[in-house]
């Protein structure tokens, strides 16, 4: 034991300081959240002397519209991903047809095509399909690009599945539905779960499509309702609510970390694996 | 196709001699597969490949996304390479590209191989979750947090000047001509807690045992071993990481446009955002679809190199 402390010191002196500068910007935001105006501009670096509460209630009602739409908007579009996506990941994995290749080939392709290049017509398609300020010119954007790498995912580890589960099953006369709600989605739970989270994170931070496709501040997420609402804060001595809302904005995935770390972890690094 | 090799994967039951039925009887039989493919592929259409056949389409055209549409030609392409603003966020671009290869192949590394290095498994497995955190704070609230350190008044750095008795340094940092673009490139120092050092982490990670042993029982010391066991291992991460980091720069303009718009002036402009504004505010929609196209190629192109000439771990063992 004493001997791996005295190895390891080094390191933990230089990690430390990296936490320390890491966290230390989020540190004074949930300290400053808490002051009152007075207290944060006679003690700027201090602890709260005493606990503004008001700070949360006075964010919440001017951000709660956005945190609202967000989870509408991130809860239905991996929803829509999961559904769509695995049951194409199920034909794809486990029926043979005439073309199978070819056309997952055609979703494979898609991520090659970066968001910059169909960013001006796919806002022009969503205004002209009567979508702009809808839900739905955000949902239906998301699953469309948001299944093509759950697919890819899906598909492996639904063909990994041992074909005897299938094979038994068959015989006892179970349909294609059964096959695939009864043995492919209870076993693939984990996987299952990573793809949602994933999903959620990045719809809850997208900020450019939103921005365009949403002009009604009343229909905003998140991101682009916290950049207007810290613009209206930051030129201003009263960063308490300001900061009070950064934290709400934040909650809600910190939250979702809390109980799905594992999965998390396991998503943010095969995610990368995407490109 | 023969029997035999039809068994896994497939619902029909095996049919002998599949190569005799018709192509036609084939893809009747397998209606159901292809019934239940037709929701992703109606989205799919639709929201990706439509639109991205249309901005390479838009891209030799004069258009504003309503009634005029002339062909140019490659008149958008010669443009854009008269365009000062667009050449001078090239520039930027580049810059901040650079900026983040060098930080994310250093920073991150370093931290990754430093967790991998720890003794204590407990403590290598909390500081891998203390640095997943910050990954999980909405990437606008991380922004609007910089803002503030960042802000002319009563910003984090210019009370920290102010403190220290350095008033005359406090400036307005993203509104400093010279200064705009280094401050958007210092966000997110020190730059340790992200997919980077996961990624890195997770390279190290699955080094085998028995190489670095048989390269400590070799007489390699900790430094040899470093450069010359684990970094070549790990090079297909590193891979990863480079294609990554340019292609996220490549993209990426909602990070300047929150915290500079492209100001003061244009001096912090990327290609990115000049698209944006193209489209949006000068509704030139075929000269956005342009430099969409160019970032494309680009893209594309720096990403075939990537796999072709730099080197992964693999081909490391080979050689």
């Amino acid at each position: 034991m004493r001997k791996t402390l005295k190895h390891d010191f080094p390191i933990h002196i230089i990690l430390i300081c990296a936490a320390v500068l890491t966290f230390f910007p989020f540190f004074f935001m949930v300290m400053t959240s808490f002051k009152a105006t007075p207290d944060f501009q006679h003690n700027f670096w201090g602890l709260p002397q005493w606990i503004q509460l008001s700070n949360y209630s006075d964010a919440w009602t001017r951000i709660k519209n956005y945190v609202g739409n967000s989870l509408l908007v991130s809860i239905t579009s991996a929803a829509g991903v999961l559904f769509i996506g695995s049951v194409s990941a199920f034909v794809f994995a486990r029926f043979r047809f005439p073309g199978r290749e070819a056309l997952f080939l055609v979703l494979l392709a898609l991520l090659m095509i970066p968001g910059i290049l169909t960013l001006v017509p796919a806002f022009l398609l969503v205004k002209s399909l009567g979508l702009m300020n809808t839900y739905g010119a955000l949902i239906l954007p998301y699953i469309a690009g948001g299944q093509i790498f759950a697919i890819f995912v899906m598909r492996s580890f639904f063909a990994s599945l041992p074909e005897e589960l299938f094979e038994s099953a068959r015989i006892d006369g179970a349909n294609t539905f059964q096959l695939y709600s009864g043995i492919c989605i209870p076993l693939s739970k984990p996987i299952l779960v990573t793809i949602a989270i994933m999903n959620i994170l990045g719809t809850w931070n997208d900020y450019i499509w939103p921005l365009v496709t949403i002009p009604d501040g009343r229909r905003w997420t998140i991101s682009v309702g916290i950049v207007s609402f810290g613009s209206s804060y930051i030129g201003t001595e009263s960063w308490g609510p300001m900061y009070a809302g950064y934290v709400l904005a934040s909650l809600p995935l910190i939250i979702l970390f809390m109980f799905t770390m594992r999965y998390f972890i396991a998503g943010l690094t095969s995610g990368a694996i995407k490109a | 196709m023969a029997e035999t090799t039809l068994g896994r994967g497939a619902f029909q039951i095996a049919v002998p001699r599949e190569k005799e039925i018709s192509l036609a009887r084939r893809i009747l039989r397998s209606k159901e597969a292809y019934l239940i493919l037709v929701p992703t592929f109606v989205l799919v259409l639709t929201f990706n490949y439509y639109p991205a056949g249309s901005a390479l389409f838009h891209s030799v055209f004069e258009w504003n996304g309503a009634n005029i549409q002339r062909f140019i030609g490659l008149g958008n392409f010669i443009a854009m390479v008269n365009d000062p603003t667009l050449m001078g966020s090239v520039a930027n671009l580049v810059k901040l590209a650079l900026f983040a290869l060098a930080v994310n192949l250093t920073f991150p590394l370093l931290a990754g191989a430093l967790i991998f290095h720890l003794r204590d498994l407990r403590l290598a497995y909390f500081y891998r979750v203390l640095f997943v955190i910050p990954l999980v704070v909405p990437g606008m609230v991380v922004l609007g947090i910089w803002r503030s350190i960042y802000a002319p008044q009563i910003g984090l750095i210019n009370q920290m000047l102010r403190g220290l008795d350095m008033a005359s340094a406090a400036r307005p940092w993203l509104g400093d001509f010279n200064l705009a673009l280094y401050a958007v490139m210092f966000i997110g120092f020190p730059w340790v807690a992200g997919m980077s050092t996961l990624i890195y982490l997770a390279g190290f990670q699955a080094i085998p045992t028995e190489l670095l042993d048989a390269a400590a029982i070799d007489g390699a010391g900790a430094w040899n071993r470093f450069w010359r066991v684990e970094i070549p291992l790990v090079m297909s991460q590193i891979k990863l990481i480079v294609i990554l980091t340019v292609i996220g720069a490549l993209q990426n303009f909602a990070t300047i446009m929150v915290m500079t718009n492209g100001g003061p002036g244009v001096v912090t402009m990327v290609p990115g955002l000049w698209l944006y504004r193209n489209a949006m505010y000068y509704n030139k929609m075929g000269y956005a679809c342009a430099i969409g196209t160019a970032l494309f190629i680009i893209t594309l192109t720096l990403t075939y190199l990537n796999t072709r000439y730099l080197k992964s771990s693999v081909e490391f063992i080979g050689a």
